[in-house]
């Protein structure tokens, strides 16, 4: 024990704090390209992105950061609407009091509801724009048709989450809409009659459907969206990044000749022998081992000059920045705005005209045509065609680039379904009124 | 212990071995009630009851609607039609979306996507896809009118009271 030094107890304690936060953080702040690796790994959160990623994925113009933008409001609407659960009670005789509740007694009510409400209507907006851009920019051609699918599917949920929150206040912009809106389903050949009834759990909307849609709202379609999100996710960095001009992937003029961008399923490895010769002899003495297989062409080899850069800080400080951004844009939105609440529920009469919420003006707008085709027809058309434009459109050029010419066709074709729905939209929103007759807004 | 492997399992015949046969039923077991349980779900989350209107209703007295009285009873959804001694119920369900229609000069209207409807119930105007339906009437034993709106009749069948 004697050449054994020991160390005095104290001086653990005087350790305390930095053991604590070296055992949470296992990193300090990196300086090295090791480090700024090592901390993207060994962050759970962070470990989410990739290590290295494309300069061309950060382009502020190329993304536009909607994506992000819609994720984020995802997640403003989780926090305040479990915040706003604590208070809201499913019950048509409670229901329209706890929003009056809201409003008068609850500190910060009325702006945690404006909160909720403003971020909802932006998420459909957002996620709309989202998958313009994704379509503008050809981002569904192979490998990623899997993923426009599930982008679709994300924005069907978004919008029967809309939807079922729609109905919450019972107030009668609430009854109304969710009295139109099921009546729609229930155009649907063989089980439309029935979806209605399971949806409503009864005849009319009423005490059954307000409490069914209270649950679809807060456990159901929260969870089937948080899944479809993380699989959407997880399939970007499958998929191999956002998509990117095929020129970004072309190798700087002072890469190795002898590097071969593979086709096919490629074997990662950690370090790879092509890296290694280039590199220091003790590469060398390395143990090569499989990290995991990756298909298409975006698999590289070796620590090879590319374009690009590391996710930190990079990509983590531009996801902040799209994050503080969207907070703040929700903030200001609901500082000056209250979201709407209208006379409590009277069953016996209708506001005239009876509108569903905005995003589904369009919707209505055919529907006074002709309901079979303007409710279930044409809608169910445009989502079937939204789910197989990747593999209906197979041509691989001009991907990654904004109204790419060789999309001139393709473009024009999504253009006129986005410019027809929202026109449609515009018109249900100023230009119907009683009797759904048409009217100037002027 | 030395495992014994079956010969006709490791050559993949079709041999029906007892551990095959106890397999595939103990499959078929474990798969089956896995499928009648999520079927069980989707019955379970069909209401069998209600707890909003009965359909079967009674309004009152004839004496209480008197001739060419069209008495919109809106929490019920139906009219009351009275023409002489006769007396009829029509549904005040727009058959377009579900809204509630109010009686007009003309018959009834829509105010959510502009339906019309004649006196009768028939189409005459706007996105509505069948005529209101009418639904059977009855006296009951104690004097009262009873509207049965479970039953849909063909209109033109008055009740004659």
């Amino acid at each position: 024990m004697s050449n054994h030094t020991t160390t005095p107890p104290w001086k653990s304690l005087v350790a305390l704090p930095e053991n604590i936060w070296r055992s949470i953080f296992r990193n300090p702040l990196p300086s090295s390209d090791l480090g700024r690796a090592s901390t993207s790994f060994t962050n759970f959160f962070l470990h989410l992105h990739p290590v290295k990623v494309h300069r061309h994925s950060l382009k502020a113009a190329y993304t536009l950061g909607l994506g992000l933008i819609s994720f984020f409001l995802f997640f403003i609407l989780v926090v305040t609407g479990i915040l706003l659960m604590f208070y809201y009670v499913p019950s048509t005789t409670q229901a329209y009091d706890r929003m009056l509740d809201l409003r008068g007694t609850v500190a910060f009510g009325i702006f945690l509801r404006n909160m909720h409400r403003w971020s909802a209507h932006g998420m459909v907006a957002v996620v709309f724009l989202h998958m313009c851009r994704v379509f503008l920019t050809g981002s569904y051609k192979p490998p990623r048709e899997f993923n426009w699918v599930l982008g679709v599917l994300l924005l069907l949920v978004t919008l029967f989450l809309s939807f079922t929150g729609y109905l919450l206040p019972w107030d009668q912009l609430a009854f109304w809409a969710i009295t139109v809106g099921t009546s729609i389903a229930s155009y649907a050949p063989l089980v439309g009659k029935q979806m209605k009834f399971i949806l409503l759990g009864d005849s009319n909307v009423g005490q059954e459907a307000l409490l069914r849609f209270y649950v679809l709202h807060v456990a159901v379609l929260p969870a089937i969206l948080s899944l479809l999100v993380a699989i959407h996710f997880w399939r970007i960095r499958k998929d191999g990044g956002l998509s990117r001009p095929e020129e970004e992937d072309a190798l700087p003029a002072d890469a190795p000749a002898q590097l071969e961008v593979m086709q096919g399923p490629a074997v990662v490895m950690a370090t790879s022998p092509v890296a290694a010769a280039a590199a220091e002899p003790v590469l060398q003495k390395r143990h090569y081992g499989i990290q995991g297989l990756v298909r298409g062409p975006f698999t590289k080899i070796g620590n090879v000059p590319d374009r690009s850069v590391f996710a930190w800080p990079n990509l983590f400080m531009a996801e902040l920045v799209v994050f503080l951004i969207t907070v703040a844009g929700v903030l200001l939105v609901s500082l000056f705005f209250n979201a709407p609440l209208e006379e409590p529920v009277n069953v016996m009469h209708p506001p005239n005209p009876a509108k569903a919420p905005w995003y589904f003006l369009g919707l209505q707008e055919q529907v006074s045509y002709s309901a079979f085709w303007g409710g279930v027809g044409i809608p169910a058309t445009e989502v079937l065609l939204l789910l197989l434009v990747p593999y209906i459109d197979r041509k691989v050029a001009g991907v990654g680039r904004w109204f790419a010419r060789e999309r001139l066709l393709a473009n024009f074709l999504f253009l006129t379904f986005v410019i027809v729905n929202v026109v449609l939209i515009i018109i249900g929103t100023f230009f119907r009124g009683p009797n759904w007759e048409f009217v100037s807004p002027w | 212990m030395k495992t014994q492997v079956n010969p006709a399992i490791e050559e993949g015949g079709d041999a029906l071995t007892r551990r095959r046969l106890l397999s595939w039923l103990s499959g078929f077991g474990l798969f089956g009630s896995l499928i009648v349980t999520v079927f069980s779900n989707l019955i379970f989350i069909k209401p069998r009851a209600t707890y909003g209107q009965p359909n079967r209703f009674s309004i009152g007295k004839p004496e209480e609607f008197p001739s060419g009285a069209r008495v919109s009873l809106d929490a019920r959804r139906v009219c009351i039609v009275r023409d002489g001694d006769k007396i009829a119920a029509i549904s005040t369900t727009c058959t377009h979306l579900g809204c509630i229609v109010s009686v007009s000069e003309t018959g009834f209207s829509c105010p959510c996507h502009g339906s019309r409807y004649d006196q009768d119930g028939n189409v005459t105007g706007g996105p509505a896809p069948r005529a209101l339906p009418w639904y059977q009437v009855s006296l009951a034993p104690n004097g009262e009118i009873e509207v049965d709106k479970d039953t849909e009749i063909e209109a033109g069948n008055y009740l004659r009271v």
